[in-house]
């Protein structure tokens, strides 16, 4: 009952596991126990934060390997929660390709938050984290409008170019520029509070703890990979406001 | 009183970023709880502890066990909370202030912040990791006795 088309939905599952933001293990874990489940007699799972390859023999005896390359992450946890419902599932009943497909499809259907909704969320993330680090309720104000115009900058960006390093550097140099500008017209207080609330945002500081993470559960090349993307863009939102630093000289460190 | 504002604060993040990780239903409450716990936890770490990376690796620690219990509530994997939860104890400040003065030049203090902020990261990797397998542990333990 194993087939080329059921292989592909159980790489489908795994695939949008790791795009949503599952840990490394709990996507090989999850692929292993479903092809067992089918009675798959050996399976191979290999994944990386970028590709997952899954190679099984089947009973017949012949071999199915498929791979898929993984390019864009987008965190979405009620995603992964269906998903990993959907996996126990079918570990549990072991149903057919057509049901897979189909669940996948509503699950890929439901929508995220509303964007006003996402909007103040980026809002109150980066108000909350300026009074977090020390600012005060004029500053707070002002990273919250300025996180919502990160928001916006993002949004415009990443439909016109997905490198990492781009993305960040605009986006940082917006988020920068923004600062400067209301604390010189003197709206905010402190520069530093606000832009730190902001950097918040988009500071891949979860990703490096990820990293660690998979590194101790002996994923080391996942972990070193999340570990180079998380100093690299680090690294470009600190480009961005060393640039904003060039263009308005001596105000911002 | 920075405390008090630290804690209410540390909530309203995790909130923030419950939202932008499209965290649904009544979770979001349990995350954005979790969030305040973690800041309070470390706060409260630092009356005994005398190392910061021990609060930080204490502060995982509680909050995995959080995370594990909501999880066991709501039929659900625990990285679902622990993402959002663990955001304030996160090096994103410290991360951020390592790569500017990367990119300024100043070397010193980038050495000392780049190492300051991996010890964060492997303290709260660390904690996370321990209490998780903690986790496994009990739940091998609970199957195999059944209680």
């Amino acid at each position: 009952m194993f087939n080329i088309e059921l292989l592909s939905c159980i790489l489908d599952i795994g695939e949008q596991m790791l795009v949503s933001g599952a840990e490394i293990n709990r996507v090989e874990d999850s692929i292993s126990r479903i092809c067992t489940a089918y009675e798959a007699k050996r399976v191979d799972v290999f994944t990386i934060t970028s590709s997952i390859v899954v190679s099984l023999q089947i009973n017949s005896g012949e071999t199915l390997t498929q791979t898929r390359r993984i390019y864009k992450y987008f965190t979405n946890m009620d995603k992964l929660d269906r998903l990993n419902s959907l996996s126990r599932y079918i570990c549990a009943h072991t149903p057919e390709a057509a049901y897979i497909k189909d669940e996948m499809e509503k699950i890929g259907g439901r929508h995220p938050y509303s964007p006003l909704v996402q909007y103040l969320g980026y809002a109150l993330t980066a108000g909350a984290f300026t009074v977090f680090f020390g600012g005060d309720l004029s500053d707070a104000a002002v990273s919250a409008v300025i996180g919502m115009l990160l928001k916006l900058t993002l949004t415009f960006v990443q439909r016109v170019d997905k490198n990492v390093v781009i993305v960040n550097i605009l986006c940082s140099f917006v988020v920068g520029l923004l600062g400067v500008l209301l604390v010189r017209l003197g709206i905010g207080h402190s520069l530093e509070k606000i832009i730190i609330g902001n950097v918040m945002l988009l500071i891949p500081g979860l990703v490096l703890t990820n990293s660690i993470r998979d590194i101790i559960s002996e994923d080391i090349i996942a972990g070193l990979l999340r570990l180079c993307e998380a100093i690299l863009t680090a690294l470009s939102i600190a480009v961005g406001f060393g640039l904003v630093s060039v263009f308005v000289g001596g105000m911002f460190k | 009183m920075i405390y008090a504002q630290q804690i209410i604060t540390a909530f309203l993040g995790s909130l923030g970023f419950s939202i932008l990780f499209n965290i649904r239903g009544r979770k979001i409450w349990y995350a954005a709880s979790g969030g305040m716990l973690s800041w309070a936890t470390y706060l409260l770490g630092g009356l005994w502890l005398g190392s910061e990376m021990t609060q930080y690796f204490i502060a995982a620690i509680i909050v995995t066990i959080y995370s594990e219990i909501c999880a066991r509530i709501e039929k659900t994997p625990a990285t679902i909370f622990l993402t959002a939860t663990i955001i304030p104890l996160v090096p994103g400040q410290a991360l951020y202030y390592t790569m500017s003065y990367a990119v300024n030049g100043l070397l010193g203090e980038f050495a000392a912040n780049a190492s300051y902020t991996v010890g964060i990261a492997v303290a709260i990797a660390a904690g996370i990791m321990a209490a998780s397998s903690l986790f496994r542990i009990l739940s091998a333990l609970r199957d195999h006795f059944g209680f």
